[in-house]
């Protein structure tokens, strides 16, 4: 048989598994402390669903399966959108949404990741400053638990600059191009790009500007003052300065920086958007933003916002940084015993493993290399309990746990 | 205080790049072109410098493992690497290029163009709605079309003394090249303070 090697993704071997568990208990637990409730959405998805929603997964990425009745199918490529639909049609107000699923995309680039697991908030609520800082906030919160150190989330609007594009009559070719410049911040070059283009002076000088507005909140609400060019633009820029003042009464502030310039590809962004950054890691651990429009193409407009983290982005800056503690000892106690005290062995092992310990169970004799915090030994003469070197005897279970309990006070 | 590690481009315009931070009090005592060193720090030891080969400079700093660049616009359009692109050096001025052995493109279905470069010649003619086919090559691209490898080729050119002395004629202008500057987009949220002064000294000895 040739030697096929399937999954090169990270996180198969059991360690792995453990740290990844690890994390993700931390994200739920920090979910559910905001009033989240975890849901999961089909893996199997209608290709139609994604493919007549504009500006959501570029159809190339998608990897496709035929049913037996020749329907195209997709391998869930994005979990905001079946939410959306689903929230769409259960027409419930405020629903506060989390869950951590697998993603399945493919491109040329990326030939050999096709598999990604998100771990992600929706919020359906209403557009305002409170409701948005607070998803920021979960976000903020959620870094911190992980001891993320110097990280940064960057705020930007999807509206801001739809509203100056708006001033300027673009084609779809030079708005692309413009796109592109303005997310690599290419100064140089959006300003040789203009310069050809007949268009006002004032509007110009604005998009010039765009991809610099970045950093200190009050101070690129300062400069971006100064290329307002609409009243839509304004309010827009009120709306972000009133997030940043919520934020400001969470106390997050330094957390965060304003970037004017972020563009997400997704275009179904129609408000404030976001990404998270690491040290030390090259891409956004997290992305998330305001949907307001996405559930209109479902027969219901329903306000969402909401992010989600790149669970193998988090892992690989987690163990950049060996935020992890060394592994736990694989049990909590080993009980050996003599063929003849099996039935007292066994029962102990029930009894103790019904409390929530952790407990393997051996013949004397056997040898192993487990490593556990206390050792059980029904021996034909006596039972003893070793906990770190120190030995006590005991004649049945109750004389055996009250040993355990009192052990277990003084490692506390 | 953190540094900031710098991937730079071996080949023809390190040198330039290396006395253009020097004027701006910039220095790597240890450096020399003939060094097999690979890791330099300038004297505050606020600079961790890496010598890396063009081509890989994106990929460096696409990935975070460096948070700046020193790179010629060819390498960074050919990875089509995510990242900040906030600097024109102007160092190492040429062009993108089709050449050939005729005057004008043939009027084919499908050409055969020969480069180091694939992924720009697709693009060019895509934008054209000419269909082609590419056949990578990693030197002396200018030998394709007189073997008969390929029709034509992509290539950059200073002067286009290569070019001419090979038989060929530069049939269109693809884009200006020049040595830019690129950034980490994590880098630049989380060490923005240190980058962004970088690059204002950068641009103010560029002046």
């Amino acid at each position: 048989m040739p030697p096929y090697i399937v999954d090169t993704n990270n996180g198969t071997s059991v360690e792995d598994f453990q740290i990844r568990e690890k994390l993700l208990a931390k994200l739920k637990k920090r979910f559910t402390t905001y009033g989240y409730k975890q849901i999961r959405t089909s893996t199997f998805e209608y290709y139609d669903m994604y493919s007549t929603v504009k500006g959501t997964v570029n159809k190339d990425d998608m990897i496709k399966v035929i049913d037996s009745s020749g329907k195209v199918l997709v391998l869930r490529p994005d979990v905001t959108i079946p939410i959306t639909r689903m929230a769409a049609v259960s027409k419930q107000d405020s629903l506060r949404l989390f869950y951590v699923l697998d993603i399945f995309r493919q491109s040329i680039e990326q030939a050999d990741t096709k598999e990604n697991t998100q771990a992600g908030i929706e919020y359906f609520g209403e557009n305002t400053s409170e409701n948005n800082a607070e998803v920021l906030m979960l976000a903020i919160h959620t870094l911190k638990d992980l001891k993320l150190p110097n990280f940064k989330i960057e705020i930007g609007h999807a509206g801001f600059f739809k509203a100056l594009i708006a001033e300027a009559s673009l084609s779809q070719t030079e708005m692309d191009q413009l796109l592109a410049l303005i997310q690599s911040k290419n100064i140089a070059e959006i300003e040789l790009f203009l310069s050809e283009l007949s268009i006002n002076n004032d509007v110009k000088r604005a998009i010039q500007s765009i991809p610099m507005l970045y950093g200190n909140p009050t101070d690129v609400i300062r400069q971006a003052e100064e290329i307002i060019l609409n009243e839509e633009m304004q309010l827009l820029l009120e709306n972000l300065r009133e997030v940043y003042e919520v934020l400001k009464n969470y106390g997050a502030e330094d957390s965060i920086v304003f970037n004017l310039g972020l563009i997400n590809h997704m275009n179904y962004y129609s408000g404030i958007i976001f990404q998270g950054f690491a040290d030390s890691v090259g891409k956004p651990v997290l992305m998330g933003g305001r949907y307001d429009n996405l559930g209109k193409q479902y027969g219901a407009a329903v306000p969402a916002i909401g992010f989600a983290f790149d669970v193998d982005l988090l892992l690989h800056a987690l163990t950049r940084q060996e935020a992890f503690p060394d592994q736990a000892p694989s049990a909590d106690m080993i009980i050996y015993y003599e063929k003849e005290k099996q039935k007292n062995a066994l029962t102990t092992a029930f009894r103790l493993r019904s409390e929530g310990y952790q407990v393997l169970t051996f013949l004397t004799g056997t040898t192993n290399t487990i490593d556990s915090k206390s050792a059980i030994h029904y021996e034909n003469n006596q039972n003893v309990l070793i906990h770190n070197n120190e030995k006590r005897t005991f004649t049945n279970f109750t004389e055996l746990y009250e040993n355990i309990l009192q052990f277990g006070k003084g490692d506390m | 205080m953190s540094y900031i590690t710098l991937a730079l481009a071996k080949g023809r315009t390190a040198k330039s790049s290396i006395s253009l931070l020097k004027n701006i009090d910039i220095h790597f005592p240890g450096f020399h072109e003939e060094s097999r060193k690979l890791v330099f720090y300038d004297k505050e030891e606020k600079i961790k410098l890496v010598f890396v080969k063009a081509v890989d400079v994106p990929t460096y700093v696409e990935k975070g493992a460096a948070d700046i660049g020193i790179v010629g616009k060819d390498n960074i359009l050919e990875s089509q690497a995510d990242v900040y692109e906030m600097l024109d050096l102007k160092l190492g001025k040429c062009k993108f290029v089709v050449a050939g052995k005729s005057q004008q493109l043939e009027e084919k279905q499908k050409l055969t163009i020969a480069s180091k470069y694939p992924v720009i010649a697709i693009k060019h003619f895509q934008k054209k709605g000419q269909s082609i086919e590419t056949v990578k090559l990693n030197g002396s691209v200018e030998l394709a079309p007189l073997i008969g490898l390929a029709d034509y080729i992509v290539d950059i050119v200073e002067t286009g003394n290569t070019i001419n002395e090979n038989g060929l004629t530069i049939i269109e202008e693809i884009e200006d090249i020049s040595t830019r500057l690129i950034v980490n987009k994590a880098s630049f949220a989380t060490k923005s303070e240190n980058i962004r002064q970088f690059i204002n000294s950068l641009k103010s000895g560029l002046e």
